[in-house]
């Protein structure tokens, strides 16, 4: 997303004094960068003895497979509430009242909990009712009882965004209510909506670290933790390298997002900027 | 229902916590994230750059992620408040991109024409953003801005990973030590319901107040 130039191009004299701030600028970001590697030297965070263990590929083989579990459990969870999320939007848009209101509650619920209540609750309750599953399994179902609310509000709009003529003209062509849907307005509001779903498995994705708390699941934060127990001298390299492993594959699905959307905007130049807005704002939710 | 009485203390000082977590946290986020925005748009590269680096890093980095670097990383360095300041800092922290990038989507609205009537009009850089720039990109990002305050809120649970007595922590405590955890846990989702639709209630309202700018 570029920023439009809200400014006159400068003068001269504005050229200079932009230059003296440029200037003044670069010195503080400096400073700035300089008091904190003073801070990790002087604790010597940059010692080789730090960093030793990170010459080990089996330690990187740890945080790979971290990052694996992270991805994996959102892509299961991504599916799931895919399929769920469908069902629901189905249920939002039913003519029956009672089944649009169950739906709602749902959404609404489950969309306006955090992600870690729910993990905490599939932690603590799905074993009291005799479901004795894996870690990777509460995060699972705890990532797709909230996504699949988002995921149907999603599909909801995107197909309430369908001309109404569309129906219409698949009913004439004598096809059945589930066939319509199927066949005409779900494809049609998956594809509209690909970049917010894209964003929402950003989302999914962070939300995986939070099987941190569990502590029975190797995801990337939790070996890195399990790595700082072991060379308690490399804690803070190894959540460092974390975080990093996070922010490029966050990095690299956000790209994708974008390209979706700009994608998008070119196939449908003609749409109004109300939509693009709302598009664009979709990509930056927490 | 006596078993709950016991736990009316901790619900209450759970939700306290959660609701300061998130004004605090709102109020460091809003201030933080314009002056990103305002870096972002303007013509010093360094400050540009700066703040885009700033945006990309801390956008991307999962909360959960920071909330343990900034708690169990940083006192390694030396670096150590208090649970509940951390928390309220991380979140500080981790919203700013996201109100800075709303702000911005909101400054792209404002059409070109307007811009060059300012300009016509004799408006310097600084009067133009105080008066007629900012308070039009603030009104047209309100239901957005709402949607990352809502987002917020759900993320001071964060706060609970660490050990700060928030909400969901109070809630885990009472569902770890009670054997009907599903009364418990309805009514923690009830109270984080209910303050989610009264704030949206509220951006609602702000939205419909501020629609004349439009």
């Amino acid at each position: 997303m570029n920023t439009k130039t809200l400014f006159d191009a400068p003068g001269p004299r504005a050229r200079r004094r932009h230059t003296l701030i440029e200037v003044l600028c670069i010195a503080l970001l400096a400073l700035g960068l300089y008091g904190a590697y003073e801070i990790l030297e002087a604790h010597g965070e940059f010692s080789p003895a730090a960093w030793k263990p990170f010459t080990q590929p089996g330690l990187w083989i740890l945080l790979g497979q971290g990052l694996l579990n992270n991805l994996r459990a959102a892509a299961v969870g991504m599916a799931l509430s895919l399929i769920f999320g469908a069902l629901l939007a189905v249920g939002l848009l039913s003519r029956k009242a009672p089944v649009r209101i169950a739906c709602r509650i749902f959404t609404d619920v489950f969309a306006s909990v955090p992600l870690l209540l729910l993990l905490y609750f599939t932690s603590l309750v799905l074993p009291t009712y005799g479901l004795k599953l894996s870690d990777f399994w509460f995060l699972v179902i705890a990532l797709t009882l909230f996504s699949s609310a988002v995921v149907g509000d999603l599909l909801r709009s995107g197909i309430r965004a369908i001309p109404y003529g569309q129906t219409e003209a698949a009913e004439a062509l004598g096809f059945s209510g589930a066939k319509t849907m199927q066949l005409v307005l779900l494809p049609q509001a998956l594809r509209s909506m690909s970049p917010a779903l894209v964003s929402q498995m950003v989302i999914l994705f962070k939300g995986t670290a939070l099987a941190y708390v569990l502590g029975g699941y190797i995801e990337l934060l939790r070996s890195a933790t399990v790595i700082g127990t072991y060379y308690s001298r490399s804690l803070l390299q190894a959540q460092i390298v974390a975080a990093v492993g996070f922010m490029l594959v966050n990095i690299a699905l956000g790209l994708l997002a974008t390209a979706l959307a700009s994608r998008q905007r070119r196939q449908s130049a003609s749409e109004p900027a109300q939509e693009k807005l709302e598009a664009s704002a979709a990509l930056s939710t927490p | 229902m006596s078993f709950i009485s016991g736990y009316i203390a901790d619900f209450s000082s759970g939700v306290m916590i959660t609701l300061e977590l998130t004004v605090l946290g709102w109020g460091g986020a809003l201030v933080l994230g314009t002056i990103l925005t305002a870096m972002r748009v303007s013509p010093i590269r360094t400050l540009n750059a700066a703040a885009a680096a700033y945006v990309t890093v801390f956008r991307n980095i999962p909360l959960p992620v920071q909330m343990v670097l900034f708690v169990f990383g940083l006192p390694l360095l030396g670096i150590q408040y208090s649970l509940f300041a951390s928390a309220a800092v991380v979140l500080v922290i981790y919203t700013a991109p996201f109100i800075s990038e709303t702000l911005r989507s909101g400054l792209n609205t404002i059409s070109t024409g307007e811009l060059e009537a300012l300009r016509a009009l004799g408006f310097g850089p600084r009067p133009a953003m105080q008066h007629l720039i900012l308070p039009q990109a603030f009104g047209t990002v309100i239901q957005p801005l709402g949607n990352v305050l809502i987002t917020m809120i759900k993320n001071t649970s964060v706060a609970a990973l660490v050990g700060v007595a928030d909400l969901t922590f109070a809630t885990n405590k009472a569902a770890v030590d009670e054997a009907q955890p599903f009364l418990i846990f309805g009514g923690a989702a009830i109270s984080y319901l209910v303050i989610g639709l009264l704030v949206g209630r509220l951006v609602s309202t702000l939205d419909r107040k501020a629609a004349f700018s439009r």
